[in-house]
């Protein structure tokens, strides 16, 4: 199970590495084809079809993808100052409400953005640019990352509470 | 009256979340269905989900990985180590000799990195054992450090100026070159600074006797430096001169800094991989609280809170001056707690509106947040580059702050400026119109 777990986490967090990858290769094509076009050697201007866009859909997925990964490695901003003046026990209690906290909003962003993702699928919705996609593709990606968020935050609060105290990263991952 | 009461509650909300260590987005997320649920009869996760979806899509949000890659991966090559060969043979003349080299290094790593926090641990690494080795006051080292390191705010690329970019719409391109001029100032400032102190307390600058380098050997330790430059005169030239927009300028840049790599060998598959996933996971934070705050926007502009403020602001008929002055009281006191950018959404979220109320023009307003976050990065007890600094000398963030302090007057000084001559934040970008 913690392997399993970690293992998805960090599957996440490379698929959105190759996503940052994949923006960088995708922008810098169209720039070099923009300086070709430039050169006057071809007429016509040469474009990738909707490429801002394709970018825009890949930087959400990456960035949602990622959120997990993150989290596990505890690249989410949080405020320690209170939390590291607290008595241990106090400590706990607070840190676990926190995690819950987490849990039940990612849960609820989770579930809504189920509700919008089969909206855009059952009405046919189509991205606007020249090549139309449906909508409910890239959406889905950012299901998918605060569903495996939501599951990390349950995971960590259950750690949490196992341990008697903050996950260190070393613990969380395993890799 | 039951509006005031409601905004306390709302702000109590925001910070208990905050204090009890909810994330950052969460609390800002769950802030906002508060004032939705009191002061709206809106749907609230309807409006959750598209703002999701709306506000992670951005064109040009999508420099904002590229930048962040770009500098992870010459972070990694050998720059961080060629910046104190190179540039110290150039600076031994200047009084206060070596102590520039935190001045300039963090100067032009600033110009690689959009990252005050990564600036103070590249350029800290290298020059503190060396500057302290060879005798050089500590307190000045760390000051000079310290205060430096947060021109990685400013100096474009500058990750901040991306976030205020999207998050008020405003353009990432003139934004950047609007941070040029306050961002040359300040590190005219502090080497100004360096030399007054080593002109008043020669004693305490040690003469070392390596002093006379041949200029072609200068020039050989330069060498290797003159890429790294030439990379980010061309990207940020680029963006200035209107022939790329940030996410094209970015994306060729990151090219660029892997073939840099590659020329000095110092290029690897694990030193790409780990370029990428920092780049991922430093991303996805910032990109998670930017959706985070835009969903606190979008649940305020259903409240109504940001125009009632804003109303009430004109109402009290302050200068802008006036709340100039009582804004940087606000953001050094929330700076405290809060790291920059959080202040940064924060503020867009909620006070952008009186801001343009008061006819202060929102590409100034860019900029001078940017140095009071600045400000923000070195006062105790929450100040990020205290911190990178405590982890690399192992001083108590009191010492270091302590040291810092000048610099904190300094860039004090430099939002003074910039207030009283609009002009060093705005001249530049007018003449990108043309």
């Amino acid at each position: 199970m913690r392997k399993l777990l970690d293992g998805i986490y960090v599957a996440s967090g490379f698929l959105s590495a190759l996503l940052i990858a994949g923006i960088c290769l995708l922008v810098t094509t169209q720039v070099m084809l923009n300086l070709i076009t430039k050169t006057g050697l071809i007429d016509t201007g040469l474009t990738i079809p909707s490429y801002a866009d394709f970018a825009g859909y890949m930087l959400a997925a990456s960035s949602f993808l990622a959120l997990a990964y993150t989290l596990v490695c505890g690249g989410h901003i949080r405020v320690n100052l209170v939390l590291n003046v607290l008595p241990a026990r106090l400590r706990l209690a607070v840190d676990v409400a926190a995690h819950v906290i987490g849990a039940c909003v990612a849960g609820y962003a989770a579930f809504y953005m189920y509700r919008l993702t089969l909206e855009s699928y059952e009405f046919g919705d189509m991205s606007s640019g020249i090549v139309a996609i449906p909508l409910y593709i890239p959406q889905s990606s950012l299901l998918v990352g605060l569903v495996v968020l939501t599951i990390a935050l349950i995971d960590l609060t259950v750690q949490t509470i196992r341990l008697g105290g903050p996950i260190g990263v070393d613990q969380m991952n395993t890799e | 009256m039951s509006d005031i009461l409601t905004i306390t509650l709302l702000f109590v909300t925001l910070l208990v979340l905050l204090g009890a260590g909810v994330w950052v987005a969460f609390s800002l997320i769950l802030t906002g269905a508060l004032g939705m649920m009191l002061l709206s009869n809106a749907p609230i996760g309807p409006i959750l989900a598209t703002t999701l979806w709306g506000h992670s899509t951005s064109w040009a949000l999508a420099a904002l990985p590229m930048f962040i890659l770009m500098g992870e991966i010459l972070l990694r090559s050998r720059l961080s180590q060629d910046m104190f060969t190179g540039l110290s043979p150039w600076l031994r003349r200047l009084p206060g000799r070596l102590l520039h080299v935190n001045v300039f290094g963090c100067a032009i790593f600033a110009a690689v990195s959009g990252s005050s926090a990564a600036t103070a641990a590249t350029i800290g690494k290298m020059s503190v054992p060396e500057l302290t080795e060879r005798g050089y006051p500590v307190n000045m080292v760390l000051g000079t450090l310290a205060g430096s390191a947060t021109l990685g705010l400013l100096i474009p690329p500058s990750i901040i100026l991306i976030v205020y970019g999207v998050a008020t719409e405003q353009s990432i391109a003139r934004l950047f070159v609007a941070g040029i001029l306050p961002g040359l100032m300040l590190v005219a400032l502090f080497a100004a600074y360096v030399i007054a102190y080593a002109l008043f307390n020669p004693s305490r600058i040690p003469q070392d006797s390596d002093d006379d380098m041949p200029f072609l050997a200068k020039l050989k330790a330069t060498g290797r430096l003159i890429p790294v430059l030439l990379l980010i005169t061309g990207v940020i030239g680029s963006i200035y001169i209107g022939i790329a927009s940030p996410t094209d300028a970015a994306a060729v840049g990151v090219v660029l800094a892997v073939v840099l790599s590659w020329a000095g060998n110092s290029l690897s598959w694990a030193m790409l991989k780990d370029s990428l996933l920092g780049a991922t996971v430093t991303s996805c934070m910032i990109a998670f609280i930017l959706v985070g705050a835009a969903f606190l926007s979008v649940s305020m502009g259903f409240t109504g809170i940001p125009r009632h403020l804003a109303a009430w602001i004109a109402g009290m008929e302050l200068s802008p001056y006036a709340l100039l002055a009582a804004l940087t009281v606000l953001f050094v006191l929330l700076g405290c707690f809060l790291d920059g950018i959080s202040v940064v959404v924060l503020t867009t979220s909620i006070i952008m509106p009186m801001i343009l109320e008061a006819g202060i023009d929102p590409l100034w307003f860019g900029i001078y947040l940017v140095i009071v976050v600045e400000m923000s990065q070195i006062t105790p007890p929450v100040g990020f580059n205290l911190f990178v600094i405590q982890g690399l000398t192992g001083f108590n963030i009191l010492r270091i702050a302590l040291a810092a302090l000048p610099f904190f007057l300094l860039l004090l000084l430099a939002v003074a400026l910039i207030t009283l001559i609009p002009g060093i934040a705005t001249y530049l970008p007018s003449l990108m119109d043309n």
